[in-house]
């Protein structure tokens, strides 16, 4: 596989003569763990935990280059950044990770809301997503913005950053300037797009010097062809400005493509790599280039080195999800890394509402200061010893239930050095997350699930499968001294008449199919984890027209649509919403989805109540008018909210629970629930302690400032050193 | 008649348990995100102590979160955290300065919320979950129910030692105890669940709770929900009955009211320019039947008439303008002098207040720069005296010449048309949006009261400029429609402004082209309607005018389209017109699918992005002298609102404070 020369991911590369540790870089992106615009103790410690676990070069949060840009609520503003840079790079060099400053400024695609003051644009041009118009830029605001761009890279210099990384990606000002979408100037930043982006090169080479890398985020395909940049000519730009740079990262995007920059699994991994390959060749070797855009998996990032697409791999998702990545390559031990699926549900926090940054699939990501690290995602060395089942032969914790947050719960004990037991009814761990890990943008989520399993079993969990536990089971755990945690999972609720209604997780996972899929399409072990399919196999899904009932506006409605119209069925979307798939804006895949369910024949009744199903067809109800009409519907699926399974909870209230059993929600709340269990369990500390500062009678994780150093998160990062 | 003589009972003290009110008028509580790391901010005794000095009656703050399960937007007052009470001492200094009784209210949202701050469970009576949130709860278990009343105690106690006056238990548009009260959200079969006694345990036991918490000399107020407009849920009949139930504690000491429910339908708590004013009233009417108790009566009161008459018609005791003191602070002082027409009326555009707040962003108003602002000091003035000419007579021109001249300087404003208000007044012209036409008429009535001269049908020059060499000039000069690259100049492919002002008289079958997703597009399409055209409006969005959803007009828009038969067309774009007998043909494309449309009309009214006027700009910055902006001419250039680039009134108005106080 390997190409004679390639560089491997793990070797060093030198920019601008400073020697990054690894080829694996974090690259920038919204946090919202800013404290005002400035960059806060939680920033440092979010990248010092990827600069400990072997990021080559670390790029930080975009920062504003000048007062007249302010896009998000908590984006940097450069002038209030340079403690916060001194800090990150005092932090991260101890482990040899390079940094860089991000800075931008967003132009026409900023916002005005929080600076109640004017957007500025090359030209009038009216932005696509937020409507907003700005005032075209004349000398003086030029003359402005290149100062800013020098300023603000003098400063990160000063603060001891190994350079800076300018954005002309998918939503900058820059960007704006090379594209005839955005510009239509005819003074000389028009009939040369790049001119600004020379002066602003040139000022911040003058500020930085020649020993500090100067980088660029470009945006290489608008998607847009009509009057965008395409990749032919973002070859030339990029040719044209390789020589005042030290490293080139090529993106996509532009106002009309927010979604393609970093999209979720709905479109494939490495999907700039042809993009990349032919920058690369463009700029014949004047400059490195990075690789980005869904680079999750080490294996085809390597690939994409070594067939001369990229001298780097930016895996800023992939970090996320495993801070330890390239410590866990180093290792030789690619399989621990806990993979990224590409779901975006909780690290795209470009949103109204502020959220923090964190994964799906580690809870600590964002919360690095306050949250505790177990010492089961240590890379070596057991937290706390014990001897296994010492006492009476029995194990330490019983953890019913095999789902994300029974998996998590056990792999977090169990690294803290306790025996644990987890006891699965069905013939397959992994719960809903597995079960339901069907179609081309699910099937990732079987990954979260394997690794989960992986790596309990690693740790010496003993997974008994198709084993159902009773009350009278609680009662002899208990007896022995086994503390017991329960995560049961959810089950339907029974809306509708189950003659003519399905469950859209037994329809994801294959229990109920429509008619003409064959067992081959469906995904390995689907009998042993289908917790509907009947005596004789799965059941069939009666013909006629279909009606998927979503009520809930999350992925599962959306996906359910897309896999029986792909089935050839007729499938009308029904939501009381005015949109399909509302709830998928945090994800960024709200208006793909919408369009992928058009293109794909399936009918949205938007807006509308589901009143009855009778007689052949669904009584559909405007929510605003109350005006009736019906639709065609053989049978129903329902995608509705499910109940908490609390059989055994009931039984004995007050056992420890986590995840769909407490609450059914998504796998983040389940995973988040199971590791708190687990570290309890172990008598770890799973939240700060607040109730010693204040003796507040509750558990609680307050806003505001991390603190700067918190000693448990020294004790654990020593540990893995 | 002079002065508060003009009110029978607006400006008659009344008691309120142990606190006293010198008048009627209430600053109910509402969001503010002015909480800074869920605490209580300067901001907010700013904002609070203005209302008090413009007289305020009672003030009742924000919420305070009773508990960490609890937090359902970013800046939440986490009023269980003792912190928060030198936050409260600040808010209640600063407001009793002014003689102001002020009260803090206390909530646990239930599962009117998400875990996606607070990173725990959602608490709700039953696992039901929320139409807006759509997060599946927690059922609380009854030690849990403990842990809730044992937080309102709690945060009860902090806000005593922070020196309120009382508390308020908001039980009413997004509360775990309407939660539990509701037919709708309650499914329990123990005891909080059931009857309507056990559904109202909950509250009783709050009640209890914070009474023992606060003592008897501090006041206890109970807001319920009269009528939640879900199916299902609560109506008036129940409500009263609660009413009744909290009353006959004998620990409360009055109700507040309201309508809806915040996460289903926030348009009629909340109501726009489009629900009439005083559509709640029945609910504190009803109550105050049935409870011996002062009751508050709330819903788009923004003229102390109109209060006082609700007062004299037995309606309530007391009246909530939330609203109306968000746009002027002096309201209640205004009315009491006998000035009430100097009152900078509310226009619920809820652009700026509702709209921002839905946002997670801090609380403004569209007419009043300071709203928010009130902890930020105003730049001093550089010098008074002088010279002001003004371009532009819309709400970017008016708020310069308003704060110039309030600045001491001498101000005139030309206006080329007949008359100002721009484009405010234009969309005024439309029926339903009338009110949005108080926003040029306040500010034209301030500026005669403040001295500005203003001369209309008067057309500037930069010659004219030149020659007159005022200290200091404003372009105010607005923006001009521009005809869609697609219309290939036909006569019947016309702006919504000139539909709306009257100088296209589109008719038969028009076809509206919303590209702005406002009010531009759906008022004009409502005009047509009702002078009996055939309407469809199209546009390249997901939805028809999509920020009506911010504004909580999308559903009063849907609502009247239905009734004039208006049809909707999403993900649409124009790629061209032609003239096909007689008929306007719309070569159209639905972008998900690319399928081509012919769509046949007599008319295309556009609702697409405008051009600035800025030939006066252009020509004062490109003749002689140059330098830019001004740098060789004999006075002080700038430009605020459309003409630096098109956008909505607020922009306008902040750009014309921003220039008229910097002069």
């Amino acid at each position: 596989m390997s190409a004679a020369g390639a560089p491997r991911l793990l070797d060093t590369v030198t920019l601008a003569g400073r020697t990054a540790p690894s080829r694996v870089i974090f690259g920038p992106h919204e946090t919202n763990l800013g404290r005002g615009r400035a960059l806060s103790a939680r920033h440092t410690a979010y990248y010092e935990r990827r600069a400990a676990g072997g990021a080559g070069l670390i790029i930080t949060e975009t920062a504003s280059v000048h007062g007249s840009d302010w896009p998000y609520e908590r984006a940097p503003l450069a002038a209030d950044c340079a403690g916060g840079w001194r800090e990150i790079a005092a932090a991260c060099h101890p482990h040899g990770a390079l940094v860089l400053a991000g800075l931008g400024h967003t132009g026409l695609q900023g916002s005005s809301a929080y600076s109640q003051s004017v957007l500025w644009g090359p030209s009038g041009f009216t932005d696509a997503v937020s409507r907003e118009t700005p005032m075209i830029m004349e000398e003086p605001e030029i003359a402005a913005l290149v100062a800013g761009f020098a300023a603000a890279a003098a400063a990160a210099a000063a603060a001891g950053l190994d350079g800076v990384e300018l954005d002309a990606g998918p939503g900058a000002l820059l960007r704006q300037f090379h594209s005839g979408l955005t510009s239509q100037r005819a003074d000389r930043y028009g009939t040369d797009r790049l001119a600004l982006t020379r002066e602003v090169l040139a000022a911040v080479r003058a500020a930085i010097g020649p020993g500090r890398i100067l980088a660029l985020r470009l945006s290489c395909d608008e998607l847009a062809p009509w009057a965008g940049v395409t990749p032919e000519q973002a070859a030339d730009q990029a040719a044209a400005l390789a020589p005042d740079l030290d490293l080139l990262t090529v993106v996509r995007g532009g106002p009309y493509s927010a979604s393609a920059y970093r999209p979720d699994a709905h479109t494939p991994p490495m999907f700039n790599q042809d993009l990349a390959a032919a920058i690369r060749a463009a700029v014949a070797g004047a400059v490195p280039v990075a690789l980005q855009g869904s680079v999750v998996d080490p294996a085809a990032a390597q690939a994409a080195l070594n067939a001369g697409a990229a001298d780097l791999a930016e895996m800023t998702r992939a970090q996320i999800a495993d801070a330890d990545l390239v410590t866990k390559l180093r290792a030789g031990t690619p399989d621990r890394i806990r993979p990224c699926i590409l779901c975006n549900q909780t690290c795209r926090v470009r949103d109204n509402r502020n959220p923090i940054i964190t994964c799906i699939a580690d809870p600590r990501t964002g919360h690095e200061t306050a949250d505790p690290p177990p010492a089961a995602d240590g890379v070596s060395g057991p937290g706390r010893v014990t001897e296994p089942g010492a006492r009476t032969g029995q194990p330490d914790m019983l953890v019913v239930g095999g789902g994300p947050a029974g998996l998590e719960a056990a792999r977090v004990a169990a690294g803290t050095g306790l025996t644990v037991r987890l006891a699965e009814r069905s013939a397959g761990p992994g719960g809903t997350l597995r079960a339901t890990a069907t179609g081309p943008a699910r099937e990732r989520m079987a990954a979260l699930a394997d690794w989960l399993e992986a790596e309990a079993r690693r740790l010496g969990v003993q997974i008994d499968l198709g084993t159902e536990i009773t009350a009278d089971d609680l009662d002899a755990a208990a007896a022995a001294g086994t503390q017991v945690i329960l995560a049961t999972g959810s089950r339907p609720v029974a809306r509708f008449d189950p003659a003519i209604s399905v469950d859209a997780l037994a329809v994801l996972s294959g229990a109920v199919r429509p008619a003409g899929v064959t067992e081959q399409t469906e995904p390995q072990a689907a009998e042993s984890r289908a917790p509907a399919t009947g005596p004789t196999g799965p059941v069939v899904l009666p013909d006629g027209p279909v009606v998927v009932f979503d009520p809930v506006g999350g992925p599962i409605g959306v996906a359910v649509a897309e896999l029986l119209a792909a089935a050839g069925r007729k499938v009308a979307f029904v939501t009381q919403d005015p949109v399909a798939g509302t709830l998928l804006s945090l994800t960024g895949d709200l208006a793909d989805a919408n369009v992928r369910l058009q293109r794909a024949g399936v009918t949205r009744e938007l807006r509308s109540l589901l009143r009855e199903v009778s007689g052949g067809t669904a009584l559909l109800e405007d929510v605003w008018t109350g005006a009736q009409r019906r639709v065609g519907c053989a049978v129903l699926v329902d995608c509705g909210h499910r109940l908490p399974e609390e059989t055994l909870y009931l039984a004995r209230p007050g056992t420890p629970r986590a995840g769909d059993c407490v609450a059914p929600r998504t796998v983040a709340e389940a995973i988040r629930e199971g590791r708190r269990l687990g570290l309890a369990a172990a008598g770890l500390p799973s939240r700060p302690s607040h109730l010693s500062e204040s003796n507040l009678p509750f558990q609680y994780d307050p806003p505001g400032p991390g603190s700067a150093r918190d000693p448990r998160t020294e004790t654990g990062q020593g540990a893995r050193r | 008649m002079s002065g508060a003589g003009q009110y029978r009972y607006l400006f008659s003290p009344l008691r309120i348990g142990p606190l006293t009110v010198r008048n009627r008028v209430v600053f109910a509580a509402h969001l503010t995100n002015y909480a800074q790391d869920g605490l209580p901010s300067e901001q907010h005794a700013a904002y609070y102590a203005a209302r008090a000095a413009g007289g305020a009656g009672l003030i009742i703050t924000e919420e305070h979160s009773t508990h960490p399960t609890d937090w359902p937007y970013e800046k939440l007052i986490h009023g269980f955290r003792p912190e928060v009470i030198p936050g409260y001492q600040r808010i209640t200094r600063a407001v009793h300065a002014h003689g102001v009784p002020i009260l803090a209210q206390l909530n646990h949202n239930g599962g009117q919320a998400s875990g996606m701050f607070s990173r725990l469970p959602v608490w709700a009576p039953s696992p039901v979950p929320d139409p807006l949130f759509r997060e599946v709860p927690k059922a609380v278990e009854e030690h849990e129910i403990r842990e809730i009343v044992a937080g309102y105690g709690l945060v009860a106690g902090h806000c005593a030692a922070g020196g309120f006056d009382g508390v308020e238990l908001q039980c009413s548009h997004s509360s775990i105890v309407r939660g539990f009260l509701s037919p709708a959200t309650n499914r329990r079969t123990d005891r909080y669940g059931g009857s309507l006694a056990n559904r109202a345990r909950l509250l009783l036991e709050i009640v209890a709770a914070v009474r023992a918490a606060i003592g008897p000399g501090l006041a206890l107020g109970v807001r319920i929900c009269g009528d939640e407009l879900i199916e299902g849920g609560t109506t008036i009949d129940e409500a009263v009955e609660v009413a009744r139930m909290a009353a006959d504690t004998g620990q409360v000491d009055y109700i507040n009211t309201s309508i809806g429910v915040a996460t289903a339908t926030l348009y009629m708590i909340e109501a726009s320019m489009q629900v009439p004013p005083g559509y709640a009233m029945y609910i504190p009417a009803a109550i105050r039947r049935a409870v011996p108790l002062p009751v508050v009566g709330v819903g788009r009161f923004k003229d102390p008439k109109q209060a006082d008459r609700a007062l004299a018609a037995g309606q309530c005791d007391l009246v909530g303008v939330v609203r109306g003191q968000i746009a002027d602070p002096d309201f209640t002082a205004k009315a009491r002098a006998g000035e009430a027409a100097r009152i900078r009326t509310c226009l619920s555009c809820n652009q700026e207040c509702v709209g921002r707040m839905g946002l997670n962003r801090w609380l403004g108003c569209i007419e009043n720069p300071r709203t928010g602002r009130e902890s930020v000091p105003l730049p001093a003035p550089r010098r008074g005296g002088r010279r002001v000419y003004v371009v532009g007579g819309g709400p970017g021109g008016l708020q310069a010449a308003v704060t110039a001249a309030g600045r001491g300087h001498r101000v005139t404003l030309f206006e080329r048309s007949g008359r100002t208000g721009g484009q405010v007044a234009v969309a005024a012209r439309v029926p339903a949006r009338a009110e949005f036409g108080d926003l040029v008429r306040n500010l034209a009535a301030e500026a005669a009261r403040r001295g500005v001269e203003v001369r209309t049908g008067f057309e500037v020059s930069a010659a004219f400029l030149r020659a007159e060499a005022p200290d200091a000039v404003v372009l105010a000069t607005g923006a001009r429609p521009a005809r869609p690259w697609w219309s290939g100049g036909h006569p019947r492919v016309v702006d919504v402004r000139e539909v709306i002002d009257g100088t296209a008289a589109a008719a038969g079958s028009v076809i509206v082209v919303d590209e702005l997703g406002f009010h531009q597009a759906t008022s004009a399409a409502e005009l047509l309607a009702d002078r009996g055209c055939l309407v469809e409006v199209i546009t390249n969005g997901m939805v028809v005018g999509q920020d009506l959803g911010v504004t909580l007009d999308l559903e009063t828009w849907n609502v009247k389209a239905h009734a004039r038969g208006i049809r909707q067309r999403t993900d649409v774009v124009v790629l061209g017109s032609r003239e096909e007998d007689g008929r306007l043909v719309l070569s159209v494309q639905h972008h998900p699918t690319g399928t081509a449309l012919e769509l046949a009309c007599d008319w295309a009214a556009c609702a697409v992005p405008v051009q600035p006027e800025d030939t006066l700009w252009r020509e004062l910055r490109d003749g002689d002298g140059g330098g830019g902006a001004g740098g060789g001419l004999p006075f002080e250039l700038h430009r605020v609102g459309d003409c630096l680039a098109p956008r909505r009134a607020h922009a306008a108005v902040i750009e014309g404070e921003r220039v008229g106080a910097a002069l």
